[in-house]
């Protein structure tokens, strides 16, 4: 188990490192630069590039990447140019509003699939089923930022019973945690419900046809007792290998509903710094989330292994 | 799913010919939700392909005069701030969206089934191609394909691109997978046995059987090409601005959603209807081809 | 202005200032009531507080209640003292003499000295965006802790326009900050408040500085000088990028005043109550500059082809829903040197003109590239309506639609790939006189000419604009450089738009400005 453990964490290292390169590369074919967003549209040519040499923007490729290298093997991970705070800070204090926001909509995924799952798999094909159904495949195929919209109009302007947006810290007043967190985690969480509630119901329905749930039936065992004891073990095991996949969506896919909700999350961050050619920021941020999906998939991984003793072997 | 039944197609080499005609085509039009799947995609498609019949005017033609009408029978979905007719752009959106889905649906099948055998197939080859696949799929999605379409400029073309480059991986694990259990199978073996070469055996052996998870894969990448296209353009990343496509739609309905909702609900549905469509299509598929694969991102 | 270098208007003020001190303890008027959190929505995203390298309008909005400066401009845009209660000028027009206001101190607790003012133009100097503005300056001194002289090379009749400009403006900080790097200034300044917490992409909360010492030469806030008071103990600016959570917000109550009311829901929220609209009438004017280096915008007759086809009411209608006013002039209407020479050529909607013009010119269908992003819908629109109406006039308009960073990039960078760019002047137009026409004139040319050198005509008649002693010379060669702009198409000014704002009704005392001032501003019980 702890060899297992240890040799994905191993792997993780030089997929880091491709992560960052492959960021790297990219953000060098971006055109325009983060001195023009700061100067402004009546910068004159000349004052952009003083602008560009006093940010350190005019030094090679080569030595940029050697830079940052040097810094981050020092756990360093530079200034952000247009917040002009450091890249890890920014990103420390923004990384628990979206953490916070994916463990909501986790456990919006998790209650409403898996129980959306398990009903319309025990009435199979009667009507219950069908609407489940209806419910989680519109979930997976309608855009969350337009849902995202259409409920800030609904639940904010029109019934008043949320905030339009922003973020408020849970320790400070968990009731208006909860309120102005409750649209995002939704919009985000729909689709996951919709994904979850047919991966359980299919489950679901092939372990119900199993041998051993029929003995236990025939052994007059009451229906709950089938359905929670026999068969929901069963379930879960595939269940805990989509949530690690769930939660990484959940904490990546955030962009677009953390900017519409106005939601200070690690999402709108590093789409914003991307759309301002924040460089470090953009550098740092990718890395540092990169490095927690990657433990994430590496936890998951391991939980599956235990459930699963099968899988330590391959 | 039946045991049997999984046997019978692994072991069978013109599983495609099968796969083509008869019991399956059966099987699928007895399928409810992929038959009004198929409706629904029917439905878009031809709204797609007729769009310069079905438009009543030019989706870029403005007319500021008759800004912001409602729905009605002058302006069958309203128009916008510009006064374009909405039910032009929307029609001529699905056209793009189309467009584009197929376009990721096309380079995922290309690459996606070259990396996926070469990675299941040619085992040396595996660590280099999983760990890069690994490192693209480190990236948080949206964030790749937002990087991508700002280096390479708004455009149709970018948002295929910069979408395919994010399912690439996905597709190519799958096919990994498949290719890896049908390499173990027998008949695999007895045509190495034959003395045939890699290439052949990949081409004529294994690929054929690894078809029924590509294309259950391949029909929910077009949904979600569609809808993450729409999160681009949303961001102003996807298609060129110039084109009616209705990511772009609804970023420039927000700003009038409370006086003219219909701005940016009318795009939404249609990207809903559409999204809708290719999932059942692919659950019936699913449930047909490839009843083990239940579920994927 | 009008006293550029005239040390008896700005010993007038002092008088004015004085008498009104001797009125008695007046700011407390300022404030109807105290205390309480006024809540701003916000349209734009904030980056650094850094004053001296943002000139994003965002970050004044935050920044200018937080930092001050030694010279600013008035609520007519003139340039006016702040932390200086007096200035002398040299007969030889060199030396520029300024004495501090004493008692003035810093959030961290230190007072005020001539070194923090000449430590922040000394980083100004070094990394500040318009640092050209103190080109002709030869070096500053600190003859005593409340003196600062400033000595120039030769003399510059637009020097105090210069150091008062506002769309970078040289705020003052503490000496240890000189050496800050750029975008990492620490947010300490003069002004009524001070920064609690910033936290980007949602919100910036300020405070009120219990010990700021108010500007009491004047009886109330001009522009960002004058007698300020913090009434409210807290500020919170929060971006609301959506602009319909934003005015649900406003209608809910969630926030105090928006920055930005959409033409179209104007006349819903003026049914509510609880609601009052503001405006400020000439807020920007949107304009487009040709790139002359590019064919076939390199020729003049191509230009005013494009010049005569188009239709401004259009183009200003569909970029504002409705909400704005032409204006044949790189002026608003009302200011000092307002001019509409050269109107002739404003708006003439004419296409068959224009294709008169296009043949005489020799056009055959080359491409003319409209620069423009979406992230400014506005930009987006224009550019859209006037690529219409350029080929309902023969013309072959092609829009280059980039993100802003990328757009920007390229009209400042590139003479190639472009044709037309799109931008809206706020400070420029505002600050009036030669500030609004700097971006054509050598050496920042937006328009990019051959040689990077501007029209000669124009030049002359720019260079009386921002040298001459008197006004109405200055004046003459305002209205005479914008006709040539006219002429030669340098510049299409569309048209004005207002800033339509709202406030809860409970919010008092506030006044719409060119940027959000928080101050002297209370909320009713």
């Amino acid at each position: 188990m702890l060899a297992y453990t240890l040799r994905r964490i191993a792997q993780a290292v030089p997929i880091l490192l491709l992560v960052s390169l492959i960021s790297f590369g990219i953000m060098q074919l971006v055109p325009g630069d983060p001195a023009a967003v700061l100067a402004g549209p009546n910068a004159t040519p000349d004052e952009l590039v003083h602008l560009r040499q006093t940010l350190g923007l005019d030094k090679s490729l080569l030595t940029q990447i050697m830079i940052f290298y040097g810094n981050l093997f020092q756990g360093d991970l530079g200034y952000s140019i247009i917040l002009g705070e450091p890249v890890l800070k920014v990103v420390i204090e923004r990384s628990p509003i979206s953490i916070s926001l994916a463990i909501y909509s986790l456990i919006l995924t998790i209650v409403f699939g898996l129980f959306i799952g398990v009903v319309a798999a025990m009435k199979h094909n009667r009507w219950i089923d069908q609407v489940a159904m209806a419910f989680a495949l519109i979930g997976v195929s309608v855009p969350n930022f337009w849902l995202g919209l259409v409920m800030i109009v609904l639940f904010s302007v029109h019934l008043g019973w949320l905030p339009t947006g922003g973020y408020v810290p849970f320790f400070e007043d968990p009731i208006g945690w909860f309120l102005a967190a409750t649209m995002p985690a939704l919009s985000l969480a729909l689709m996951q419900i919709g994904l979850l509630a047919r991966l359980t119901r299919s489950t679901m329905l092939e372990v119900l046809g199993q041998d051993y749930i029929r003995t236990a039936r025939a052994k007059g065992a009451s229906e709950p007792r089938v359905i929670i004891k026999h068969a929901m073990s069963n379930v879960l095991i595939p269940v805990v290998t989509v949530l690690g996949m769930i939660l990484s969506v959940l904490l990546s896919g955030s962009v677009i509903v953390e900017t519409i909700f106005a939601v200070p999350g690690i999402g709108a961050l590093l789409g914003n710094a991307i759309l301002g050619r924040d460089y470090p920021m953009i550098q740092g941020g990718l890395i540092f989330v990169a490095a927690v999906l990657l433990i994430l998939n590496i936890a998951v991984d391991v939980l599956y292994a235990w459930l699963d003793p099968r899988v330590r072997v391959q | 799913m039946t045991s049997l039944e999984m046997n019978d197609t692994r072991s069978e080499p013109s599983f495609l010919r099968r796969f083509m005609g008869g019991r399956r085509v059966r099987r699928l039009l007895r399928h409810r939700s992929f038959m009004i799947g198929l409706w629904l995609c029917l439905f878009v498609t031809v709204i797609a392909v007729l769009a310069p019949v079905l438009s009543p005017v030019d989706p870029n033609k403005m007319a500021i005069r008759s800004r912001f009408q409602p729905p009605s029978l002058d302006f069958l979905l309203g128009t916008d701030n510009l006064g374009r007719d909405l039910f032009s752009r929307v029609a001529w959106g699905a056209r793009l969206s189309l467009a584009i889905g197929l376009g990721v649906v096309l380079l995922n099948a290309v690459f996606g089934v070259l990396l996926g055998a070469l990675a299941g197939y040619f085992r040396r080859l595996d660590g280099i191609l999983m760990r890069l696949s690994d490192a693209l799929m480190a990236f948080p999605s949206v964030l790749l394909a937002i990087g991508i379409a700002a280096a390479m400029g708004a455009s149709a073309m970018t948002a295929v691109i910069s979408l395919a480059v994010v399912y690439i991986p996905r597709t190519a694990r799958i096919l990994r997978a498949s290719v890896m259990q049908v390499t173990e199978l027998e008949f695999v073996n007895a045509a190495r046995a034959a003395g045939a070469g890699d290439l052949h055996i990949l081409r004529r052996h294994i690929l054929p059987n690894c078809m029924a998870p590509l294309v259950v894969q391949l029909s929910f990448v077009f949904a979600y090409a569609i809808l993450s296209e729409a999160v681009l353009s949303f961001l102003g990343l996807g298609a060129a601005p110039t084109d009616p496509s209705w990511g772009i739609m609804i970023s420039e309905g927000r700003s009038y959603i409370r006086e003219a909702p219909w701005m940016t609900v009318i795009p939404g549905m249609a990207i809903a209807i559409t999204v809708l469509g290719l999932n059942l299509l692919g659950d019936g598929l699913r449930d047909v081809l490839d009843p083990r694969v239940k579920m994927e991102h | 202005m009008t006293h550029r270098n005239s040390k008896n208007r700005l010993r007038g003020l002092l008088v004015a200032g004085a008498m009104a001190m001797a009125a008695g303890p007046a700011y407390a008027e300022l404030c109807g009531n105290v205390g309480g959190d006024l809540v701003l929505g916000m349209e734009a995203k904030l980056g650094t507080l850094d004053q001296h390298v943002n000139a994003a309008n965002a970050t004044r909005n935050v920044a200018m209640n937080i930092f001050e400066t030694l010279m600013t401009r008035d609520e007519n845009m003139a340039p006016i003292l702040d932390l200086a209660d007096s200035l002398d000028v040299s007969d030889d027009k060199l030396t520029y003499t300024f004495k501090l206001r004493s008692g003035v101190k810093f959030h961290n607790g230190k007072p005020l000295t001539s070194a923090d003012v000449a430590a922040s133009f000394d980083r100004y100097s070094r990394i500040g965006v318009d640092r050209s503005a103190l080109g002709s300056v030869d070096h500053w001194e600190t003859p005593d802790g409340a003196t600062f002289k400033i000595v120039l090379k030769e003399p510059q009749a637009s020097f105090l326009e210069s150091i008062s400009a506002s769309t970078v403006p040289i705020v003052v900080v503490p000496t240890e900050q000189a050496s800050a790097e750029a975008t990492r200034l620490e947010p300490i300044g003069t002004g009524p408040f001070q920064l609690e917490e910033f936290v980007a992409d949602s919100h910036v909360k300020l405070k009120r500085y219990e010990d700021y010492k108010p500007n009491e030469t004047l009886e109330s806030m001009s522009g960002f000088a004058g007698r300020k008071q913090a009434c409210v103990d807290t500020v919170t600016f929060r971006t609301l990028a959506e602009p319909g959570a934003r005015l649900a917000a406003l209608e809910t109550g969630e926030v105090d005043i928006v920055e930005d009311v959409p033409t179209l829901s104007k006349e819903r929220i003026a049914g509510n109550k609880d609601i009052v609209q503001t405006q400020l009438k000439h807020a920007a004017l949107w304009l487009t500059y040709p790139n002359l280096s590019e064919p076939p915008t390199d020729n003049l007759k191509v230009r005013q082809a494009i010049q005569a086809a188009l239709n401004l009411d259009e183009i200003m209608d569909a970029m504002s829903d409705g909400s704005y006013s032409l204006n044949p002039s790189f002026q608003f209407p009302g200011q000092l040197y307002y001019s509409e020479a050269g109107s002739q050529y404003y708006n003439q909607n004419d296409p068959e003109k224009a294709k008169a013009l296009l043949k005489e010119a020799g056009y055959d269908g080359e491409p003319v590239r409209l620069l423009t992003t979406r992230d400014i819908p506005r930009l987006y629109t224009a550019a859209v309506v006037m690529s219409e109406q350029m080929k309902a006039a023969g013309l072959n308009a092609e829009l280059v639609v980039l993100d802003w960073p990328t757009a920007l990039g390229m009209s400042v960078n590139e003479t190639k790939g472009w044709n037309f760019f799109y931008t809206g002047w706020i400070t420029v137009t505002a600050q009036g006189g030669a500030q609004s026409l700097r971006n054509l004139a050598d050496p920042s040319n937006v328009h990019k000419p051959k040689d990077n050198k501007s029209d000669p005509q124009f030049m002359e008649r720019f260079n009386v604009l921002s040298t001459s002693p008197d006004l109405d010379e200055r004046k003459a060669a305002f209205a005479k450089a914008q006709e040539r702009v006219f002429e030669e198409v340098m510049a299409i000014p569309f048209g004005v738009t207002p800033k339509n704002q709202a406030t809860r009704a409970n919010v008092k005392g506030y006044v719409p400005f060119f940027n959000t001032r928080v101050s002297n501003i209370w909320l009713a019980e």
